[in-house]
Order: C-alpha cells, then sequence, then structure tokens
C-alpha cells in the first residue's frame, strides 16, 4: 500500500496498517473491525490460558479491547507496537481482575462449582470439572511455573509477541524474558514428561529450579 | 559481581519458538516440544463469532458511521450469515425509532436515505431463510411501488426517474428471491401472490407515468419529461403495461396466456410450484388453479400499520385503473422483522 509521497505504508506483522489505526482512532467500524480480528483471539487466549474460564475470558476479552479503542487516540507508538500495547492492557486488566478476586470472599472450591454448575443451566458440579481440566493438560501444567515464567511464556504464546515485546510489557530486560522463557519451557517439559534423547533415565529434566539450567552456562559465558 | 552475557542457549531457544533458522540441540528439544504442545493446546481456544459480535457492538455503540455490510450471497457458511444477521438486528433494534420516522419518506426527501439503510439491515437479518428474504424483498418492492405512485400523486416528478429505475430493480429482486427460496425448497405461495399482485399494479403505475411524461397538461422542468419516459420504458422490461385496457380497473397478469384474473385480489393467486420459479411472474390462470386458495399471507410477514395510509393516500385519487388493493386485502408493509 502506498503513502503520501509515494512511500509504502508500513504494516504490523498482523497485517495492520497505520491508516487503520487512524482511522480506528475515529471510531470508524471497519478498522475497529480489523483490529478486533487481528488481537482478539489471542487476547482471549492469553486470558483463557489465564482464568480457565471461558465466559470470564470472553468477559475480559471484551473488557479489555473496549478499554484499549477507548484508550487508542492516546496510543502514540507505531502500528508494529500496538500489540505489545493491547497486551499491556490486557495484562493490567487482569491483575485488576484477580486484585478484586482477592479482596473479594474466599469461597470453598465446591461452592464455586456448584454456583457455575447453576449457572450453566444445572450441570452437575463434578461433571462441570471435569469439563473444565478436559483438553487443558499443557494449561493446567502451566500452574506449576511460577507466575513470572507463566505470564513470559502466555505473551510468547498465547499473545504471539517476540520477546523484545514481552520484555517491554513486563519492564524487563529481553535477555532476562529469554531466561524465563527458558526455565518456563524447562519445567513445562518436565511437569509434562518431556525428556531430550541423551537425558538419563536416572536424572530428571530439566530441573525447575531457575538456577540450575543456565548457571553453568552463564558462568562460562562471563567475561 | 561481574554481570552475565546473553546466554546462548536462551537466544538458541527464542529463535527456534519465532521460526528462524537454528540448529535444534538435544537440549532444546524437549523444551520446544512442550512450547509446541503448548501452541497447539492455545490454538483450540477459540472466541465464539457471537461474542466476537457482542464485543464489536459495545465497541462500535458510539459510533456514527453505520456498519457495511457483506453483499448478499457473499456469506460463506452458517456462522457467517449468523454473524450478518445478528449484527443487522441488533443494528435494527437501536435504529427502530429512526425507521419509524423515515418509513414514510420520500425520494428526495432528507430521510429517505435513512429508510434505504434501514431496508437493508431489514434485508440482512433475514439472510438466513430464504423465505423470509424473499418476503422482505417484497415488501420492498411494495414500498418502491407506493413511493412512485406518491411521488405521481404529489406532483413530485423530478423524483419520479430514480424512483422508476428503483422500483424496477426493487422487483427484480424480490423476483430473484422468491425464486431462489422456490429452489431451496421453501416455496412461499403467499409471497408470490403478493410479488405478482405488485408486478400487476406496477405495470399500471409505470404505464402511468409514460402517459404522465407525454401528454402536455403537466408542466415539466426541462429534460424531465424525457429522463421519465426513458426510465419509465426501461422498468417496463420488468412491469409491461397492461394488457387490458387501464379504464377496466382491473390489473391483468403480466403474462397473457390465459383469461384475466382479478390481480387485485391475492386470495386468487394460487401457489406457484416450487419447481418452476417463472410461474411467479404471473399466477396460472382460473381453469388450472385446482390448488386451494391462497387466503392467508405468508408467515414471514407481520400485519402492521406502517405504511396503511401510503397505499390508500396513493391509490384514492388514481386515475386509469391504478388503485391499490384494499389494505386488508393485501397485506401492508410491515415495520417488524420476521420472528424466526
Amino acid at each position: 500500500m502506498l503513502g503520501f509521497g509515494g512511500e509504502r505504508e508500513a504494516v504490523s506483522k498482523v497485517g495492520l496498517t497505520a491508516t487503520d489505526l487512524a482511522d480506528a482512532r475515529r471510531r470508524e467500524p471497519a478498522a475497529v473491525t480489523r483490529i478486533y480480528t487481528a488481537y482478539a483471539p489471542a487476547l482471549y487466549r492469553f486470558f483463557m490460558a489465564a482464568v480457565s474460564d471461558r465466559h470470564l475470558a470472553e468477559d475480559l476479552t471484551g473488557t479489555a479491547f473496549v478499554s484499549a479503542i477507548e484508550a487508542l487516540p492516546r496510543f502514540r507508538g507505531p502500528i508494529g507496537a500496538l500489540g505489545g500495547w493491547l497486551f499491556q492492557i490486557a495484562r493490567h486488566d487482569l491483575y485488576d481482575y484477580r486484585r478484586k478476586q482477592a479482596r473479594s470472599r474466599i469461597e470453598p472450591l465446591e461452592d464455586n462449582l456448584n454456583e457455575a454448575a447453576l449457572a450453566d443451566g444445572g450441570v452437575d458440579p463434578e461433571e462441570l470439572a471435569i469439563e473444565r481440566l478436559e483438553g487443558t493438560r499443557v494449561l493446567t501444567a502451566l500452574r506449576e511455573l511460577s507466575s513470572d515464567q507463566r505470564e513470559v511464556l502466555l505473551l510468547r504464546m498465547a499473545g504471539e509477541l517476540t520477546a523484545p515485546e514481552v520484555a517491554d510489557i513486563l519492564g524487563k530486560t529481553t535477555g532476562a524474558v529469554k531466561a524465563l522463557q527458558h526455565r518456563g519451557l524447562a519445567s513445562l517439559a518436565r511437569v509434562l514428561g518431556l525428556r531430550s534423547p541423551q537425558e538419563s533415565q536416572e536424572r530428571p529434566y530439566p530441573s525447575p529450579d531457575p538456577g540450575r539450567l543456565t548457571s553453568q552456562e552463564e558462568d562460562g559465558e562471563d567475561a | 559481581m561481574p554481570r552475565p552475557k546473553p546466554n546462548k542457549l536462551h537466544d538458541e531457544l527464542d529463535a527456534l519458538l519465532d521460526g528462524r533458522p537454528v540448529e535444534l540441540t538435544d537440549e532444546l528439544a524437549p523444551l520446544v516440544e512442550a512450547a509446541d504442545a503448548l501452541r497447539a493446546e492455545l490454538a483450540a481456544l477459540q472466541l465464539d463469532p457471537a461474542v466476537a459480535d457482542r464485543h464489536l457492538e459495545r465497541v462500535l455503540q458510539g459510533s456514527a458511521t453505520v456498519v457495511q455490510l457483506p453483499p448478499r450471497r457473499q456469506a460463506n457458511g452458517w456462522d457467517l450469515r449468523r454473524r450478518v444477521a445478528a449484527v443487522a438486528l441488533a443494528a435494527a433494534l437501536v435504529l427502530a425509532p429512526a425507521t419509524m420516522a423515515s418509513a414514510a419518506a420520500l425520494p428526495g426527501q432528507a430521510m429517505y436515505p435513512f429508510k434505504l439503510a434501514i431496508e437493508q439491515l431489514r434485508i440482512a437479518s433475514v439472510q438466513w431463510s430464504p423465505s423470509r428474504e424473499a418476503g422482505e424483498r417484497t415488501r420492498v418492492a411494495d414500498e418502491r411501488l407506493d413511493e412512485v405512485q406518491d411521488l405521481i400523486e404529489l406532483k413530485m416528478f423530478n423524483q419520479l426517474p430514480n424512483a422508476l429505475t428503483a422500483l424496477g430493480k426493487a422487483v427484480v429482486a424480490a423476483q430473484v428471491a422468491v425464486q431462489e427460496a422456490a429452489q431451496e425448497g421453501e416455496p412461499v405461495p403467499g409471497v408470490a401472490a403478493r410479488l405478482s399482485l405488485v408486478k400487476s399494479v406496477g405495470g399500471q403505475v409505470v404505464q402511468r407515468a409514460v402517459v404522465v411524461a407525454a401528454t402536455g397538461s403537466v408542466k415539466l422542468p426541462d429534460g424531465t419529461r424525457e429522463a421519465i419516459t426513458a426510465a419509465a420504458t426501461q422498468t417496463q422490461s420488468v412491469l409491461p403495461p397492461p394488457v387490458q385496457s387501464p379504464s377496466a380497473a382491473t390489473p391483468t397478469p403480466t403474462t397473457s396466456a390465459g383469461p384475466a384474473v382479478p390481480g387485485p385480489d391475492p386470495t386468487s393467486a394460487p401457489p406457484p410450484p416450487a419447481s418452476t420459479p417463472e410461474t411467479t411472474e404471473a399466477p396460472p390462470p382460473p381453469t388450472t388453479s385446482t390448488t386451494p386458495p391462497t387466503t392467508d399471507p405468508p408467515t414471514t410477514e407481520a400485519p402492521t400499520t406502517e405504511s396503511t395510509a401510503t397505499p390508500g393516500s396513493a391509490g384514492g385519487g388514481d386515475s386509469g385503473g391504478a388503485e391499490r388493493t384494499p389494505a386488508e386485502d393485501v397485506p401492508p408493509p410491515t415495520l417488524e422483522v420476521p420472528a424466526p
């Protein structure tokens, strides 16, 4: 697409242009729809992996997107930075939700399941619990990771963001994000029972200990 | 304490995750495998299209721009149809007050574009059902006919050329929709009868426009007379003039294969066979009407009071046999979206 002066207009990795951004700031339906189509599935996956509840993830996705579109006139970055900015909002919304949850009354899991079952039309709570866990073996395994590792992996995998973009969102260095990503995946592989061909049967691989995976290599590379 | 250098393994893993060409070592293989498993599970989490519609609706609520609807028949699959229908229905509900205000608008008036937009939304909202779509498009054709009649009555001749062209297009669209409904196993005899009536009366109204333009009794601006004649002639390819003399006051079918049937009475128009859509153009002659007469309006149309005044006012002072059918005979145009 050619812009003014015959220059090729920058296209983001999800196929959006600066024109889309400008139009969406004016709430033009076509542009808003394009941005939604580009990012809403990733936002939903991010929330779904974080909260494990479809309806809640849908609500959080909608809320984050509405907040983003309302705040879009204040977004000054290039179109390529829009994804990272959207996930900053999503992460903020997720934290906000969790804060509210923490403040609310702590209810036993059984009560929650009964309540959810009633809301779902009288489904058996046991069935509901099983249903929520079905097909989410890896997502369930994610809970074994530290919150930092989990967040990095979700932003990388669900948000389809690069390590530098994740670093910007989390306020960390790219190196720190890569390290967290490495340790997180190592822990995930261990929880899932994945082994490298050379891994001896007696030694569990890899260790969830963040220091253990990297200490030797880092030590060796240190100046 | 020395600052650690960037870790080569971290970089290699990051490159592998981004799909950059890096050798996959045994050490990294399980990590990549875990990442792939995570990606696969995440990919299975799909946002419900209906939920996506609601989100977009929330975002666009404050927007003044009308949502551009996709062209008809480009919708592939039930989901897309359902989404279009949901968005269109929601917009139609939001715009209901404006719908009321624009219902009686005529071409050239400020609210007329709004009226057309509402019609487009309503058609989109029923596209999931061929029979309902046929009903809606027939209603639109009837509305275009009312407008032409009103323009003649109100002597708004400068708008007449465009109105005549729009009438012809609306009748063709309705005819196609009725045929498609029949082909898809949803015959709409009531709608076909109503369309037949619209065509019958329309032929007379267009002929009247031709007469208005041809006679010097009405003073018309420069070029308007020629424009009316041209538009009317073009429209007559769809709505041919009645075979009988207009003084007979009984509109005849557009085909003259059989004896004249009392056109304005939809109860005399038997349902056309589903396999022969062409029969929607004219009801068969009475000698072959072994099927029971259709006495009910199509199920897709709800009776309403939207424009009961329009046909009456349009047909009241009409001459030349272009009188419209009484409201009790023809279901008046409806404002309500047919119930599913």
